[in-house]
């Protein structure tokens, strides 16, 4: 009720260019998955034609193998598996990550020390170094230590890009938070856990969901790494698509694989959209 | 305490791996000698539990295929198949030889079988990671013909003229194969040489193009133009030699015509017209281009390439194969081999005796419209006949005419460099004349 009353006030608050604006953005949002959509309910589309000649259905019983979506949702597109070694992957990171960064935010946003720039300086250099040259040197590594080939491995490569991010948010949150309100419950006699459960979470809260959001979004997305480190035995949908589409055409299957692809950061935005205010995303970004 | 008790475990298990690497290489001279029978490995091949195959997993219907037959089959041999996808055969390469560069032994590494052929093979063999002559020892060794005396054992012995020595086992058997959209072209303009080829061209300028280099499909292409230019006339037959064999200045005067013939007709093939003729990456993007009507002709291997790509949409209706260049198709077989750090060696043989079987050769066929790599005069009649019901058939050709004009494959040491001067000369526009192109590639590649 409360969103439909909004839309109207919506509707009647903006001017017609910025409706044609808002049009435009969607369109150019929504705009690519339309020839995807058709793609993946194609048999043979072929230029000049506007729509596919022949449907995925008109063939359906005649094929021989699973076509299109039958092959998407069969076991041998490999699909179910990868987006079960994707969300996996993605929950392990999340969670390594929020341990390793929400002491390391709180140290950053509130204590000086000698060397501090140049150590959140420090910090940023994995999204400065090409991931191929990080990729290729803990490879060998990896190979040596038997780490290369697991999901272990993969899990630490994917902690390389994602701290930054992280770390960075947090702070942010941190530093917006200030001491105020823990030193008040200190004063009224809370313990440091109770001040910790009943003040600091729950006001860090929309930060931390906005940080393990955007956290899990990259680690799902990580193609190269993932790649040098699974060696091809793991894969995830990155991998999965890059193998499907690395020709440089985009077949009926494909397509469907592009699209589920897109599924999970989907489902993702509109479970977390409810705990994410704006200003969370506002000063993670800002600082 | 707890730290010396950690020492010790990693102690022990580091003692039974190299006591788990010498048994395998123990086991892996025994079966090459021949002390080991079939019942041991395949006790053996239990025992070690999964096979972890590479192999190149563009090709939906090859995936199906595995999972659908090789895996169950194998399963019932008390081997779980890993079929490993991979975008291309050098990934797999590379990863066998850092782990033989770390010094990661038989019994040790990551990868237990690939499927290759080519140069991915010979880069295998000059760095010595390939297990051994395991080949013509399997059970189902009998379905290929291994007798040099036999001229037609060349494919099983030699991989682009690289000698096998058995490291590796057919797989499948493939023929360069071209496919005309016959609604766009009619069957009196259809080329079969390349100077039929240029005419079309110069009378339909883009219409054609081919795989670039060093894409193997398009090596084979370079190689098939090269051969039909030999200024002696002998086609492919001084291509058999190796390098060192053939000098690299000869090598240059038997090229010549040929990239001479590639560079002329570069302003004619598709997107030549505004200086930049385009050459897609591998056999997907060509299979867009010829589905799309950008270009009306389309090289590759695939003796069943039309008829597949008929059936799963990804050839336009009129597709059809026809013979081009006359007499220089080439011919070659694709293989698996077993490197010499494979995990699972005794799984990995148990997994090829499988492939070279003729009941997985008959399904691969039907499904994945692979031409088998068996030779079918060593089979039974009815094996033989089983094979032929299961092929997805030639669309406008027959099989006597694409026999007619076989030709073998370059040896794999001229690949290299005939690549190289194609990018160099073709690619780059180079001023310098082919001699010296040559001549500079074959420097580089020492």
């Amino acid at each position: 009720m409360a969103r439909k009353s909004a839309s109207i006030a919506l509707n009647e608050r903006l001017s017609p260019y910025q409706k044609l604006y808002l049009l435009l953005i969607a369109g150019f949002i929504l705009g690519p998955f339309i020839p995807l959509i058709i793609q993946s309910f194609a048999f043979r589309w072929a230029w000049p034609d506007l729509l596919p000649g022949t449907w995925w259905l008109e063939q359906r019983e005649r094929a021989v193998l699973p076509l299109a979506w039958d092959y998407v949702i069969s076991p041998y597109s490999q699909v179910w598996e990868a987006t079960l070694n994707t969300v996996f992957i993605g929950c392990v990171v999340t969670v390594i990550c929020l341990f390793i960064c929400l002491p390391a935010a709180r140290v950053l946003a509130r204590e000086s020390f000698k060397g501090k720039p140049a150590f959140e300086f420090f910090l940023s250099m994995p999204l400065i170094v090409p991931e191929a040259a990080i990729g290729i040197a803990l490879l060998m590594i990896f190979i040596n230590i038997g780490l290369a080939g697991t999901y272990t491995g993969i899990i630490i490569v994917h902690l390389i890009p994602t701290i930054p991010y992280m770390i960075r948010m947090l702070t942010a949150v941190y530093q917006g938070l200030g001491r105020d309100f823990e030193e008040q419950a200190m004063i009224l006699g809370a313990s440091r856990w109770q001040i910790l459960r009943m003040v600091t979470m729950p006001m860090l809260l929309p930060g931390i969901v906005a940080g393990a959001l955007f956290t899990f979004l990259v680690s799902t997305n990580i193609f190269l790494l993932t790649f040098f480190m699974g060696q091809g035995k793991i894969v995830t949908l990155p991998t999965l698509l890059f193998s499907k589409i690395s020709g440089g055409t985009l077949d009926a299957s494909a397509a469907g694989i592009t699209l589920v692809v897109t599924v999970p950061g989907i489902i993702l935005l509109l479970i977390t959209e409810r705990f994410i205010k704006e200003e969370a995303f506002g000063k993670g970004f800002g600082n | 305490m707890r730290k010396t008790m950690l020492s010790l475990s990693v102690i022990g298990s580091l003692m039974t791996g190299v006591a788990f690497a010498q048994d395998a290489d123990a086991f892996r001279d025994g079966f090459i000698a021949g002390d080991i029978s079939w019942e041991e490995v395949q006790a053996r091949a239990m025992e070690e539990g999964e096979v972890n195959l590479y192999y190149w997993g563009g090709s939906d219907q090859i995936n199906i295929w595995m999972d659908r037959f090789a895996v169950p089959a194998l399963a019932e041999e008390g081997v779980t198949l890993n079929p490993v996808r991979i975008t291309g055969t050098k990934d797999a390469v590379d990863l066998v030889l850092a782990e033989l560069g770390s010094g990661r032994g038989l019994g040790e590494g990551s990868v237990d079988a690939i499927w290759v052929n080519g140069e991915n093979f010979a880069t295998l063999m000059r760095q010595g990671a390939v297990m051994g002559a395991f080949a013509d020892k399997l059970p189902n060794s009998v379905n290929f013909e291994w007798n040099p005396e036999d001229p037609r054992s060349l494919l099983n012995l030699r991989d682009f003229g690289v000698e096998t020595n058995a490291s590796e086992i057919p797989w499948s058997g493939q023929q360069y194969v071209c496919a005309v959209n016959t609604d766009r072209v009619a069957s009196d303009d259809v080329p079969s040489t390349f100077a039929e080829m240029r005419a079309y061209l110069e009378a339909n300028p883009g219409k054609f193009t081919y795989v670039k280099p060093p894409h193997f499909i398009g090596n084979t292409f370079v190689q098939a133009a090269v051969y039909a230019h030999n200024p002696d006339g002998t086609g492919a037959e001084p291509f058999q030699s190796s390098l060192d064999e053939l000098g690299a200045e000869e090598l240059a005067r038997l090229i010549a015509p040929g990239m001479e013939y590639l560079r002329e007709i570069e302003p004619l093939l598709l997107g030549g017209d505004s200086g930049n003729a385009r050459y897609p990456e591998d056999p997907n993007a060509l299979n867009g281009l010829f589905l799309n009507g950008e270009i009306d002709f389309s090289c590759q291997f695939g003796l069943y390439g039309v008829a597949t790509g008929l059936r799963d949409g990804t050839y336009p209706e009129g597709a059809e194969q026809f013979i081009f260049p006359e007499g220089n198709m080439i011919k070659n077989k694709n293989y698996l081999v077993i490197p010499a750090n494979a995990p699972n060696p005794a799984a990995a043989m148990v997994m090829a005796n499988y492939m070279a079987s003729v009941d997985s050769q008959a399904t691969k066929l039907e499904i994945a419209g692979m031409p088998p790599g068996v030779d079918p005069w060593r089979l039974s009649d009815e094996d033989a006949a089983r094979l032929d019901a299961a092929s997805p058939g030639l669309v406008g050709v027959t099989q006597a005419e694409l026999d007619a004009n076989t030709a073998p494959d370059t040896n794999a040491t001229l690949v290299d460099v005939i690549e190289a001067t194609w990018l160099e000369y073709i690619e780059r526009d180079s001023e310098e004349s082919i001699s010296s192109i040559v001549a500079t590639a074959v420097a580089n590649l020492n």
